[in-house]
């Protein structure tokens, strides 16, 4: 055991965990600061007034009961973009190019685990399973939604990118909007042949609807809850365990010295006997891994799937992985975690400071917004090192 | 040796009279078939797709154009009153044509591939849509609240005049949108495109607050057309009544009408697009395909020049917004979704990026499978529901069938399929683009 | 005066310096040419004189007004014209169509003349077509005018992308290795050719070489450079006895050196 233990980089695995903590701390503490200090601004203004007089209750007081609960969705979704960002910035760390199918290969990752557990369901084991077999049945959902995901990435990028390695930019661009075209409907058409519906429902079971509660601070004649869903913590925790073994991965271990190796220079890294082809099959591989599982926990948290609904996360998760700056997984990180709070935080408050105006449905372009800034004003992205253009 | 035949016969049919009688047969066989069997969709194939044929042959160009007029001017309509849904078919063919070829300047000539192009179409549509309806005076109320009865704000002649305005403020929204996205390299430009297109949608469904400017997700209507005259109806009917065999309605000639007007729109778009291409204005654009830093080395302005592709490809389709809102005299968010941006992309790809006549074959070849293909074989499938048919070797019964199952709405599949398969197959398209032999080189005598 | 002049011009990238504090005058209707090992600095000082790199630091004046600041395109409007070390064609344009790419800075076709093919447009056309036909002939490219660039041998895309640069009437040309890959007799036939160009179109040139037949043969003036600085400048008879350049060329630069020698 000792030699093990001993071979084991307890700096990797200790960095991502402290960067995690770092990101999730800070974007809480910032935007929870701007929009108290909004609501205190705007409290006195119509923006109060206006929700004074449908609420009754002062603007200060509506942002800071619902703070502890939007940091939580925030955290939780920006999580799950972390995940879905890090297949993208792993695969344009390679291969310099945009997975656009990954997004499919999510929500594929995502039905398979639903159908499993949906099957599951339909015997009746689910239901009278005690909890750990319902943490076990959960696990194997995930576990399988990965595999068919992990297989699904490699599968496609033998047929559809491979073929098209080294043409012009936009040829494999193309093609991966193609192929992400055709899984939506193929995931369609194969639900459609087998279940008769495309709309799928993450079955109830076991305690992961619960919410746990932490006491209420008291605030004047209200009070704040202090809680968290089950839901939210097995998401927050299974993906912090996939950053951190993902992170592990390419900066510890000698199949992640090959991909960093390929990601600097694919020539000279198959010059050095890496096998290049193999390594970004791997890379794909380990991408379509974390966005299978990212899928089951999508469908966990927010229970309604159907055959798009990769798209917008895909997108943002594409999103931050270019605001933290594409190519790097920390950057990914930072991305996902900053642009899920962003995002939660907008749709939480935006309707209120605007007196309704403008809602939670602009949340979905909010993102678009946020990629268009970066994209023009840093577009190395948060963490990426200016990397020129080369003449 | 059936090769050498096979080479023969075609020489034959480029020499002589060949070329001039296989078009005309071809279009008699269609003009004919369609005729004696105006349900069939493989009758109007045949005609459709004597188009081609009259491309596709080595014929003289008069001969082209009064080919290609009898065709476009007496045959299609003659056909398309008999059966109305021919028309509103190649309606579709000419509205995604022009789409298509307007993309094709900014992904085919300029080299800059945008996801969200349908966004500028949906601008064309929307401006029609506002100053073509009662919408400025249900501004106030909320979707489905307005009281009846109220005014429309222009007549709708104005919709002549909104065919040139919307060239100019699609071609705006181009630069506005261009202005600070260009710089960026291509694969993010892609991206960024398509988020426009997804903002422009989510505005279209939600700016029916604070002021109704959209109705949002119901949609506008109705939105008016241009006055029909009487005399415009009358004068069809008296010619061409005996052919068609029953009165034309005024209805019928809206449609007729508007496909004449995509027609000469699309001629236009052409024209437009043929003397671009074979300019300093064209070349500056291949130029920066090719090589953005040998273009820019050679004096070429990037942001410019792409700005330019941007706003000429906008402006097509702001013109087809106009014609498609008052055509429709309906428009809501959905007909502007990022599919439609793909579907426009997937028949720039097949027919042949950079390649005129290559897009419109694609336009063509993408509508027909939409309409025609997967709708037929939806149909298909549905009577194959209704009846006791079994599968005989799994033994399915296909009156079990799933509903949900409708081919034609499966038609991500087949704009996935085409790019994909385009892509590894014949990147450059069903007809590759030809560079333009120039005059002088061609022929060295001239000009001596 | 001079035609060009940079003053300390400075451009690193990172922790790397590629040129550093280079001051270098170039008088006009001269053939000048830049030597120096790999890596020492010439092809990104070609671009930071194009505009493709802005310098940290520095003054770069052409023809009386600074170039600071100004984007390529205008920088190649203002007369300065360039080939590149790896050819960079429009490889699925014509070869006339190349040239008349190089002219673009001298149309003056405006989007009316085009959708109208107004006779200015018309007239525009042909006289360019006719110039750009002139140019081949000039370079030695008869008859592949509706070649398309990338179908010609790598010595005819040489001839081009020089008879693009020309398109663009230049008063000053840029050359970077424009010998680079070409057998002794290709080697000459381009030497008379730039000399062509100088003496009878009056072009400035300033030519990156490592051929040193090539650099000895044509040059008036040689300026070195070594590890992103100048570290010698004269006529050829002064650098071929210059002590430093000749350890830049043998001590360190070894390898360039034996390139040279294999070439000769």
């Amino acid at each position: 055991m000792r030699p093990l233990l001993a071979a084991i980089n307890f700096r990797e695995l200790l960095r991502p965990l402290g960067q995690l903590l770092l990101f999730s701390i800070g974007s809480t503490l910032v935007l929870s600061a701007i929009v108290l200090v909004l609501s205190l601004c705007l409290e006195q203004t119509a923006v109060g007034q206006h929700l004074h007089s449908r609420l009754s209750v002062s603007l200060y007081t509506y942002t800071l009961v619902n703070l502890p609960q939007v940091v939580i969705d925030g955290l939780t979704i920006g999580f799950v973009y972390a995940a879905i960002a890090l297949g993208y910035t792993m695969v344009y760390g390679v291969l310099e190019f945009i997975n656009f199918a990954h997004s499919e290969i999510f929500a594929v990752g995502a039905f398979v685990g639903v159908e499993i557990l949906i099957a599951l369901d339909k015997t009746g084991i689910l239901r009278s399973a005690s909890l750990g077999m319902a943490y076990a049945y959960l696990i194997l959902a995930i576990v399988m939604g990965m595999a068919a995901a992990g297989a699904l990435a490699v599968a496609v990028e033998r047929i559809a990118y491979r073929p098209l390695r080294g043409a012009p930019r936009l040829v494999p661009l193309i093609s991966a909007i193609g192929v992400s075209f055709l899984l939506q409907d193929v995931i369609r058409l194969t639900e459609g042949l087998t279940t008769g519906q495309f709309n799928r429902i993450m079955p109830t079971f076991g305690n992961f609807d619960r919410r746990l509660n932490m006491g209420r601070i008291a605030l004047g004649d209200t009070s704040i809850a202090l809680g968290i869903s089950v839901k939210s913590i097995i998401v927050i925790s299974a993906a912090v365990l996939m950053l951190v073994g993902l992170n592990y991965l390419v900066n510890a271990t000698r199949i992640g010295k090959a991909i960093r190796a390929v990601a600097q220079d694919r020539p000279t890294a198959s010059l050095m006997g890496i096998n290049v082809n193999r390594i970004i099959s791997l890379t794909f591989l380990v991408g379509g891994l974390l966005g299978g599982a990212a899928g089951v926990l999508y469908a966990l948290k927010f229970t309604r799937i159907d055959p798009f609904v990769g798209f917008f996360p895909g997108l943002k998760a594409f999103t931050a992985a270019v605001l933290g700056g594409i190519g790097n997984l920390t950057g990914a990180l930072l991305g996902g975690i900053v642009l899920g709070m962003l995002e939660t935080f907008a749709g939480a408050y935006l309707g209120v400071f605007t007196m309704g105006a403008a809602g939670s449905e602009y949340k979905d372009i909010f993102a678009f917004s946020i990629l268009i800034l970066v994209l023009i004003f840093r577009p190395q992205g948060l963490m990426g090192n200016n990397v020129g253009q080369k003449a | 040796m059936s090769e050498s035949i096979a080479k023969r016969f075609q020489d034959k049919l480029d020499h002589g009279v060949w070329p001039y009688l296989s078009v005309l047969v071809h279009i008699g066989l269609g003009t004919a078939l369609v005729y004696i069997y105006p349900r069939s969709n493989l009758a109007f194939l045949v005609l459709i797709s004597s188009l081609f044929s009259l491309y596709a042959f080595k014929t003289d160009r008069r001969f082209q154009l009064v080919a290609g007029a009898l065709l476009a001017l007496l045959i299609i309509p003659v056909i398309g009153v008999r059966n109305i849904f021919y028309l509103e078919v190649i309606f579709q063919i000419s509205v995604f044509a022009a789409l298509a070829l307007g993309l094709n300047i900014v992904v085919g000539f300029a080299g800059l591939l945008d996801l969200g192009y349908v966004a500028f179409y949906a601008v064309g549509a929307y401006l029609w849509a506002f100053f073509g309806s009662q919408q400025y005076y249900v501004l106030p109320f909320a979707p489905g609240s307005q009281p009846s009865g109220l005014p429309f704000l222009l007549p709708g002649d104005a919709f002549y005049l909104f065919l040139f305005i919307a060239i100019i403020v699609a071609a705006l929204t181009g630069i506005l949108l261009g202005l600070p996205v260009l710089r960026l390299r291509g694969d993010y430009l892609a991206i960024v495109t398509l988020g426009f297109g997804e903002v422009i949608r989510v505005l279209a469904n939600n700016l029916d607050k604070p002021l109704n400017i959209t109705n949002g997700p119901q949609g506008i209507t109705p939105i008016q057309r241009p006055t029909m005259p009487e005399w415009a109806v009358d004068s069809f009917n008296g010619l061409f009544g005996p052919l068609i065999g029953h009165p034309v309605s005024p209805a019928d000639m809206y449609n007729l009408l508007f496909y004449l007007l995509a027609l000469l729109v699309i001629m236009v778009i052409i024209r437009v697009t043929r003397r671009l291409d074979d300019s300093k204005i064209g070349r500056a654009w291949t130029a920066i395909r090719e090589d953005e830093t040998a273009a820019i080395a050679m004096g070429i302005p990037l942001v410019r020049m792409k700005l330019a592709a941007f706003a000429v490809g906008a402006s097509f389709a702001g013109v087809m917004g106009v014609l498609l809102a008052a055509s429709r005299t309906f428009i809501s968010p959905e007909s502007f979704s990022f599919m439609q941006s793909i579907g426009v992309l997937s028949m720039v790809i097949l027919g042949g990026t950079g390649s005129i006549p290559g897009v419109i074959l694609g336009a063509a070849v993408v509508t027909i499978l939409n309409l025609q293909v997967l709708q037929g074989f939806s149909l298909y499938l549905s009577e194959l529901r209704q009846s006791e048919a079994i599968i005989p070797l799994i033994n399915f019964a296909w009156k079990d069938l799933s509903t949900q199952l409708d081919p034609a709405k499966y038609q991500r599949l087949l704009f996935g399929l085409i790019l994909i398969l385009m892509m590894i197959f014949r990147p450059k398209g069903l007809i590759p683009a030809q560079r333009r032999r120039r005059r002088l080189v061609a022929d060295p005598t001239a000009n001596k | 005066m001079a035609l060009l002049e940079t003053i300390n011009v400075v451009k690193s990238f990172g922790g790397l310096t590629a040129i550093n504090r280079v001051n270098f005058e170039l008088e006009p209707g001269k053939i000048v040419s830049i030597i120096g090992p790999n890596g020492a600095g010439k092809t990104t000082l070609f671009n930071t004189l194009t505009g493709i790199y802005q310098p940290d630091q520095g003054q770069i004046n052409f023809n009386g007004r600074s170039l600071l600041g100004l984007r390529p395109d205008q920088i190649a409007a203002c007369g300065i014209s360039r080939t590149f070390q790896n050819i960079r064609l429009f490889g699925e344009m014509s070869v006339i169509e190349n040239i008349l790419v190089g002219m673009h800075v001298h149309l003056r076709q405006s989007p009316v003349d085009i959708l109208l093919r107004l006779p200015f447009f018309k007239r525009e056309e042909t006289d360019s077509e006719h110039n750009a036909l002139a140019l081949l002939h000039y370079v030695g490219l008869d008859g592949v005018g509706d070649e398309l660039a990338k179908n010609l041998p790598y010595g005819a895309q040489r001839r081009l992308e020089i008879a693009r640069a020309l398109a663009a009437e230049p008063k000053l040309l840029l050359l970077d290795e424009p010998a680079a890959g070409m057998n002794p007799q290709e080697t000459e036939e381009m030497t008379s050719l730039f000399r062509h160009i100088r003496d009878e179109k009056g072009i400035t040139i300033l030519l990156i070489e490592h051929d040193m037949r090539v650099v000895m043969n044509i040059s008036e003036h040689i300026c070195v450079m070594d590890y992103g600085e100048k570290i010698a400048e004269g006529t050829p008879a002064e650098i071929r006895a210059d002590a430093r350049v000749i350890e830049a060329y043998l001590g360190r630069g070894a390898v360039a050196g034996q390139h040279e020698e294999q070439l000769q």
